[in-house]
């Protein structure tokens, strides 16, 4: 849909801490009810352009818009997104169900069994129906990061950001993971940035991507994974999506 | 954008159309609608729901419409949505319906005081077995130790010490002056009515060398070094680089605990030394400041005050309130489980027993130096 206002726009933007500079020159486009998915190789700096995205640190230059919004850093009021973090980042102290719940006690006027209801359904939508009255103390990896999403979605936004979604899950649960992004993607309309390495979980979901590389300081390739893998002739964007090594190419080849 | 639910009723058959804004922003609204309509539709054998009058719908509203559809379900009333008028909310309360393998929700129920007061009641011997667990586990490592003295971190001494001892200085210094002034006016006011102000060095020289400086200057640790090594003991726990260490083979006990307990018996005396000093100069200060007496009276009546016997009778025991400091705050950060809160609560919990580990064992020593006559 050409016609609708991409969901974020990224244009000319640099980040780093003083005088190091980590990427510079970015712009890219997200459009509305997308998967996109944020790729390269670790230390690239893709948690930390997904940082400056929500809002977390300011940039150095350039711009975000999110829904025609800028300067996420300065954002004050009901969050337009909602974010699943590297490890869940649930708060330890409290249940499955107060988590979830905090967000909407905090920004909405709904009180009483209405909350419990809501979050109830949030936690059936991800599997974990049962599991409302644990702590996250008392559930697997796997378990907080579906719990995370959850949480992410109480506030109903049309826009999700994943930090690493099924890094660290083994494949059955990884793979649970990817079809719940895609449940939500297709069945909620809401856009989704994920930061990730796995290769299965880009092929699975994403629609769109970039590729970030530490020593170019910003994006090396655009597009569908799937072409990019089969096409692509930059050699770094070769390597990542076959899963090659320079040097080890180097030493086959003799 | 207002929000209502239309209901036509004949007889035991009924058709209901949301109209308006069902999303979160309009929960209460929405709530509040349904809750009428469901009270409207009591009797009724079959619902058909139309969509079509939705402006906008998101998860909220969707999970309180298929909620209400839930339990219309349940109260044998059979509900249908009109189906192809608006497909998009058609597939979130498709979404939020109840599917088989859901398991209903538990039952909040709060605790009320008087469980609150049992349970924590009930807490209390396994608390103390953990205590006692501890400690035995600790004595038993100590042979192992000099068996083994590879297994402690003695390259940490000297920074563990830096830090919870060398850098405690000037907070515990500035107590023990403190507690010097203190000494020193009370006992001009309270000496000074029967004209024995010259006895007031000795007040300050006996209270503070035997009692008040080692009791002091462990509490002061025991609220700083000891709520450092329980929250950082504790954050490691958590954080499962305890376990790390116990998959390579380290015992964290003899790693971590014993050099944190020497440094802490090691500096503590140090630090009560320094203490006593400072609290004489105090001392003297108060005293100079409202009377008549001269320093040079003071410092005289001082030195003949200190003897050996006050003096070791505070410092024997400094070593024990050190190590009992470390011990504790170890152990309370060990036994920490979960996540941040258990951080926060452990380092509590060692502080609180610390303090008041090192007032019971100062009275012991007391008890005992009176009873041999130190």
């Amino acid at each position: 849909m050409p016609l609708l206002k991409p969901h974020i726009t990224v244009d000319d933007l640099s980040i780093g801490w003083g005088a190091r500079i980590l990427m510079e020159h970015v712009s890219f486009q997200v459009e509305r009810g997308t998967v996109f998915a944020i790729l390269g190789g670790s230390g690239c700096g893709k948690s930390s352009l997904l940082r400056y995205l929500i809002g977390l640190e300011q940039p150095q230059a350039g711009r975000i818009e999110i829904d025609g919004v800028g300067e996420p850093h300065r954002y004050e009021g009901i969050p337009p997104f909602g974010v699943l973090f590297q490890s869940g980042a649930l708060f330890s102290s409290m249940t499955l169900a107060e988590n979830l719940a905090l967000p909407l006690t905090a920004w909405t006027p709904i009180r009483g069994a209405v909350v419990w209801e809501l979050v109830q359904a949030k936690l059936n939508l991800v599997g974990l129906g049962a599991f409302a009255e644990h702590l996250p103390g008392e559930i697997s990896g796997g378990m907080k990061k579906r719990a995370g999403i959850a949480r992410a979605l109480m506030l109903e936004a049309n826009l999700l950001f994943f930090d690493e979604p099924t890094a660290g899950l083994d494949p059955i649960s990884a793979v649970e993971l990817d079809q719940l992004i895609l449940t939500l993607s297709r069945d909620l309309g809401i856009t989704m940035v994920i930061v990730t390495h796995e290769l299965p979980s880009i092929f699975l979901v994403a629609a769109q991507c970039i590729v970030l590389d530490l020593a170019a300081k910003g994006i090396v390739a655009r597009g569908d994974p799937r072409k990019l893998r089969d096409e692509s002739e930059i050699p770094f964007v070769h390597n990542f999506f076959t899963r090659s090594s320079p040097a080890v190419s180097a030493s086959q080849g003799g | 954008m207002g929000v209502a639910v239309r209901t036509d009723r004949e007889g035991d058959r009924a058709s209901i159309v949301p109209t308006g804004s069902f999303d979160l922003a309009h929960a209460t609204a929405v709530v509040t609608a349904v809750e009428r309509t469901e009270a409207s539709l009591g009797g009724c054998r079959s619902v058909n729901v139309d969509l079509s009058q939705l402006d906008r719908i998101d998860g909220a509203g969707a999970v309180l419409l298929a909620r209400l559809l839930d339990r219309l379900d349940a109260n044998e009333c059979a509900t249908r949505l009109v189906e192809g008028r608006n497909t998009n909310a058609e597939r979130l309360i498709a979404l939020y319906r109840e599917r088989r393998g859901d398991r209903p929700a538990p039952q909040r129920s709060a605790m009320s005081s008087l469980d609150r007061i049992g349970a924590s009641a009930a807490e209390l011997p396994g608390k103390a077995y953990a205590a006692l667990d501890f400690i035995g586990r600790y004595a038993a490592t100590l042979p192992k130790i000099t068996a083994k003295p590879d297994s402690v971190d003695w390259g940490s001494l000297p920074r563990l010490m830096q830090e919870i001892g060398a850098q405690a200085l000037l907070v515990t210094s500035a107590a023990n002056l403190l507690v010097g002034v203190i000494v020193g006016f009370l006992g001009v006011s309270q000496l000074g009515r029967f004209g024995a102000v010259s006895y007031v060095p000795e007040l300050v020289v006996v209270a503070h060398f035997r009692e008040l400086g080692p009791l002091v200057t462990a509490i002061v640790v025991a609220g700083r070094s000891g709520a450092g090594l329980a929250s950082e003991i504790a954050t490691m726990q958590v954080s499962e680089e305890i376990d790390a260490l116990r998959s390579m083979g380290f015992d964290p006990l003899r790693w971590l605990v014993v050099p944190r307990c020497l440094a802490l018996a090691a500096t503590v005396p140090l630090l009560t030394w320094v203490g006593d000093g400072v609290a004489l100069i105090g001392g003297m200060a108060a005293t100079l400041s409202i009377t008549q007496m001269t320093a040079r009276a003071y410092a005289q009546a001082t030195m003949y005050a200190i003897t050996p016997a006050h003096l070791v009778a505070g410092l024997v025991k400094s070593p024990f309130l050190g190590f009992a400091i470390g011990l504790i705050a170890c152990c309370q950060g060990l036994l920490a489980r979960g996540g941040a809160a258990a951080v926060g609560a452990r380092t509590t919990t060692a502080v609180v027993l610390a303090i008041f580990s090192v007032i019971v064992i100062s009275a012991v020593f007391t008890f005992f130096l009176v009873l041999i006559g130190v």
